[in-house]
C-alpha cells in the first residue's frame, strides 16, 4: 500500500510539474523570439553610438590546417579595417554545423554569420531562418558574382546571402595514357560519342577483366549529372516540372548501362569502392585513362600524384551543338535569424566576398571562388604553376556550362526521392523505361502535394 | 510528521534526477507530440494540421515504409543472431581452462571499441576488393559479394558487423553463468546427464531472465539504428537503392534536410508504439519461458 501511495504521489509530482513547465515553455520560446531580437538589436546600437566595438561571431566549418589560417587572416584583415566591428571566429565541425545553427536559431542566440549550403538557402529563406540582406546590397556588390549564384540566393525578390565559393565537374584525362594509346593528348574527347571511341582504345582487357578502363561515366560523377548534361538543365525546375521521362534522360540511362555492360559490374565496383574508402586513386595509378570529377580534385593530383601527367577539359557533350553542361555546388556567408546586428554582419559578409579576400581565398585554397573577377584573377596568379593556372582557368570558363540546382521548393527532398530509382536502374534491378516512369510520377506526386 | 520530512529529503536527493527527467525527457516527449499534429519547422511555423503527417505518412509516403521495411529486416535478423552468439561465446567463456581470461578480454574487446572508427574500419575490411573479408573468401575460390555497394547485401553487413560485438552482452550472460549453483550440476551429474542436456536443462533456464532482459533491450536498441548507415551508406542518406534508408535515418533527413520536424515528430511516435507494443508482447510471453530463481 504504501508503494503505491508513493507511486501515486511520484506521479502527481511528475504531472503537475510537467504541466508547469510545458506552458512556461512553450509561451516563452513564442513570445520571447522577437522581443528578444529586437531588445538585442537595441542594445548593440547604443553600444554603437558609444564607440563600444559590436562583437560578431562567426560560425564556419574550416578548421582544416589549410583553411583555417586562410580564414582566419581574412578576418584579421576585417578587424584591422576597421574599428566598429571585431569578428571573432568559431569554428563548428561539418557534421554539426547546421543542426546547430538551426537549434541556435529557435532558441534566439544564433551566430551572426554563417558559411552554409548555398543550393538550400531558398528553402532556409522559406522557412524563415536567416534575415534577408537586399536592403544593404548594392548593384556593384550585386553583380560581382557568378549570375547562377546570385539566382541561387534570391527568394521573393529578396536577396539572402553572398555567394562565398563555387565547383564544377570537369574530364580529367592521363596524357601519358592517350599517347600510349595513339591517341593526340592535345585533343580530348568532345562528344558521348568520342568519349566511348576513346575509352575503348584506352581499354586494357586480359583474360576477360580489365586492368584498366577507358572511361566510365559513374566514377566520380553520379547519374545526375549526366541527366544535366543531356537536359541542358536539372530534371526537376525550380517551378516543380519534371523532366524525368524524356528523351534525354533515356538516352543517358541507356548510353551508361550500355559501358557498365561491357566493362562488367565488378570492374565497377572494385573500382569505385577504391575512391569510396580512399587507399588508392585509381586515376593516379594509371588504371583509369578519363574521369569526370570535381575540379578540386586538382589539389590532390598537385600534392600527392607528381609523376601524373594529365589534362583537363570542359565535359563533353551529348551530341554535337547539345552543349557542354556541367553542374556545380557552393557555399554563401549569411546571417542567420535573429542576429544582434544584421548591418554589422553584412559588413563582415561583404568584406568576405569583395576581390582581395576572394582572390587571397582562391591563391591559397586552389578553391574556384564566387567573385568573377577575382576568379579571373586568380586565373592569372603567379601563386599557381602552369598546371594550376591551366585548371583554374577551367574552372572559370567552366561556369559558362555550369548548373547549379538550387532545391525546388515544393520538392525539397527531390533527391532523396528518385535517387534510389536511379540506382536500381543502373544497377538493373529495373528496367530504363519503367524507373523512369516511376521516377517522373513520384516526383510528380510529391510536387502535386506540396502545392 | 517525521515521515513527511523524510519524504521531503528523499525528493530533494533525487531532485537531479526529476529535473533532469522533466526537462530534459518528458518535456520534449510531450512536446514532440504536440508537434507531430502540426507543421513544426523549428523556426517560424508551428500550425495545428489535425492528422496531416500522419495520413501522408500511411498513405503517401513510400519512403516510410521502405525506412520501416529495412528497420524491421535488421531488428529481425540482428536481435536473434546476437544474442545467440552471446549465448555461444559466454557459454565458451564459462570453461574452466588455463588462459580463459586473456579469451574472455579478446571477445570483449569489440564492445570497448565504438563509433564512428568502427564504421570506417568495417567499411574498409568490406571492400569488395581490396577488404580482409572478400580476399579471405577469395583463398577458398569464393567470389565474395559487392558488401555495402549492393543493394541485397547491404543490410546482411550490417548485421554482421553489429555480430561482432556480441562480446558485450556477453559478459552479462557469463556473470548470469557463473552464479548458477554447482549444486545443480553436481545432482545432474550424478543422474547421469551429459553436458548438452546440462546445457540445455540447467544453465539456459537459469540464464533466461538475462535472455530476457537482453532481448527487450537490444530489441528496443536495434530499432533505432542510426549511425551506422549515416556513416556507411555511401551518400549519408541510404545508399544503395534506399537499402540502408533505416527508420531513424528517414526520421533525420525529413527533420534536418527538409525542416519538416512535425512530420520527423509524427514518425517518432509511431516508432514509439511500435516499440512499446513490442515490448509489452515481450513482455506476455516472458511468463511462459523465463524462469526467475525466486519464484
Amino acid at each position: 500500500m504504501k508503494k503505491y501511495l508513493f507511486l501515486i504521489l511520484a506521479a502527481v509530482l511528475v504531472l503537475s510539474a510537467c504541466g508547469g513547465f510545458q506552458i512556461g515553455d512553450s509561451e516563452g520560446s513564442n513570445a520571447s523570439e522577437e522581443d528578444s531580437a529586437s531588445g538585442e538589436t537595441e542594445g548593440s546600437d547604443a553600444e554603437g553610438s558609444n564607440g563600444e566595438k559590436v562583437t560578431l561571431d562567426f560560425w564556419s566549418f574550416w578548421g582544416s590546417e589549410q583553411r583555417r589560417p586562410v580564414i582566419d587572416k581574412i578576418i584579421e584583415d576585417f578587424n584591422s579595417s576597421q574599428d566598429e566591428i571585431e569578428v571573432q571566429h568559431t569554428y563548428v565541425p561539418w557534421g554539426d554545423i547546421w543542426t546547430k545553427n538551426l537549434a541556435a536559431i529557435a532558441a534566439g542566440d544564433p551566430p551572426d554569420v554563417i558559411i552554409n549550403d548555398i543550393n538550400t538557402v531558398k528553402l532556409r529563406a522559406q522557412e524563415g531562418q536567416m534575415e534577408p540582406i537586399t536592403e544593404f546590397v548594392d548593384s556593384d556588390v550585386e553583380n560581382r558574382f557568378y549570375d547562377q549564384m546570385t539566382e541561387a540566393t534570391m527568394y521573393e525578390d529578396e536577396m539572402y546571402a553572398l555567394p562565398f565559393n563555387t565547383d564544377t565537374q570537369i574530364l580529367f584525362y592521363n596524357k601519358d595514357l592517350f599517347e600510349e594509346a595513339g591517341l593526340d593528348p592535345e585533343d580530348p574527347p568532345s562528344t558521348w560519342a568520342e568519349l566511348e571511341e576513346y575509352a575503348a582504345q584506352l581499354d586494357v582487357e586480359e583474360g576477360g577483366s580489365y586492368e584498366r578502363i577507358g572511361f566510365y561515366p559513374l566514377i566520380g560523377a553520379g547519374s545526375d549529372v549526366w541527366m544535366m548534361n543531356a537536359l541542358g538543365e536539372n530534371y526537376i525546375s525550380p517551378e516543380g516540372d519534371v523532366k524525368i521521362d524524356t528523351e534525354p534522360v533515356h538516352d543517358t540511362f541507356n548510353w551508361i548501362l550500355e559501358q557498365k555492360n561491357k566493362y562488367g559490374e565488378n570492374t565497377i565496383t572494385s573500382i569505385n569502392s577504391q575512391f569510396e574508402n580512399a587507399q588508392q586513386d585509381p586515376f593516379m595509378a594509371g588504371n583509369i585513362g578519363m574521369m569526370v570529377q570535381n575540379a578540386n580534385y586538382y589539389v590532390q593530383l598537385r600534392d600527392f600524384g607528381q609523376d601524373i601527367n594529365f589534362g583537363v577539359a570542359p565535359l563533353p557533350e551529348k551530341e554535337e551543338g547539345n552543349g557542354h553542361t556541367s553542374w556545380g555546388g557552393g557555399f554563401v556567408a549569411e546571417i542567420p535569424k535573429g542576429a544582434k546586428d544584421p548591418e554589422a554582419s553584412y559588413k563582415f559578409i561583404e568584406f568576405l566576398t569583395n576581390h582581395d579576400s576572394q582572390l587571397y581565398w582562391a591563391e591559397n585554397n586552389f578553391d574556384l571562388v564566387a567573385h568573377q573577377e577575382a576568379g579571373n584573377s586568380a586565373a592569372e596568379s603567379e601563386e599557381f604553376s602552369e598546371a594550376g593556372r591551366e585548371v583554374y582557368s577551367l574552372m572559370v570558363e567552366n561556369m559558362d556550362n555550369t548548373l547549379l540546382t538550387p532545391q525546388p521548393l515544393v520538392a525539397p527532398d527531390f533527391a532523396s526521392t528518385v535517387n534510389p530509382t536511379f540506382e536500381s536502374i543502373i544497377s538493373e534491378s529495373t528496367t530504363v523505361e519503367a524507373g523512369l516512369e516511376k521516377a517522373q510520377s513520384d516526383l510528380e506526386r510529391i510536387v502535386e502535394n506540396n502545392r | 510528521m517525521y515521515k513527511k520530512k523524510e519524504n521531503l529529503y528523499g525528493y530533494i536527493f533525487i531532485l537531479p534526477w526529476i529535473i533532469g527527467f522533466l526537462g530534459l525527457t518528458l518535456g520534449p516527449l510531450l512536446f514532440s507530440l504536440v508537434g507531430s499534429f502540426t507543421n513544426y519547422n523549428v523556426t517560424s511555423q508551428m500550425d495545428f494540421v489535425g492528422f496531416a503527417n500522419y495520413k501522408e505518412m500511411f498513405m503517401y509516403d513510400d519512403l516510410f515504409w521502405t525506412s520501416l521495411y529495412n528497420t524491421l529486416y535488421f531488428v529481425a535478423f540482428s536481435v536473434p543472431l546476437t544474442t545467440i552468439a552471446a549465448i555461444l561465446i559466454s557459454t565458451l567463456m564459462n570453461q574452466d581452462i588455463p588462459g580463459m581470461r586473456i579469451f574472455r578480454t579478446i571477445y570483449y574487446l569489440p564492445a570497448i571499441l565504438s563509433g564512428v572508427g568502427v564504421y570506417l574500419l568495417w567499411m574498409q575490411l568490406l571492400d569488395p576488393s581490396t577488404g580482409l573479408i572478400n580476399q579471405f573468401l577469395a583463398l577458398f575460390g569464393i567470389d565474395g559479394p559487392n558488401w555495402l555497394f549492393d543493394a541485397e547485401w547491404a543490410k546482411p553487413s550490417l548485421i554482421m558487423m553489429k555480430l561482432w560485438s556480441a562480446g558485450g552482452s556477453m559478459l552479462l550472460y557469463l556473470a548470469a553463468m557463473q552464479g548458477v549453483s554447482k549444486t545443480l550440476y553436481e545432482a545432474a551429474i550424478m543422474d547421469g546427464a551429459t553436458r548438452v542436456q546440462m546445457f540445455f536443462r540447467i544453465t539456459l533456464p537459469m540464464v533466461t531472465p538475462i535472455i530476457f532482459f537482453d532481448i527487450v533491450t537490444s530489441t528496443i536498441g536495434s530499432f533505432q539504428i542510426f549511425q551506422e548507415a549515416y556513416v556507411m551508406s555511401a551518400d549519408n542518406a541510404g545508399a544503395p537503392e534506399n537499402s540502408l534508408l533505416f527508420y531513424n535515418l528517414y526520421m533525420w533527413i525529413k527533420a534536418f534536410n527538409v525542416f519538416d520536424m512535425g512530420y520527423a515528430m509524427a514518425m517518432s511516435w509511431i516508432l514509439f508504439i511500435i516499440v512499446l507494443i513490442l515490448t509489452i508482447i515481450n513482455f506476455k510471453f516472458a511468463r511462459r519461458w523465463v524462469h526467475y530463481e525466486g519464484d
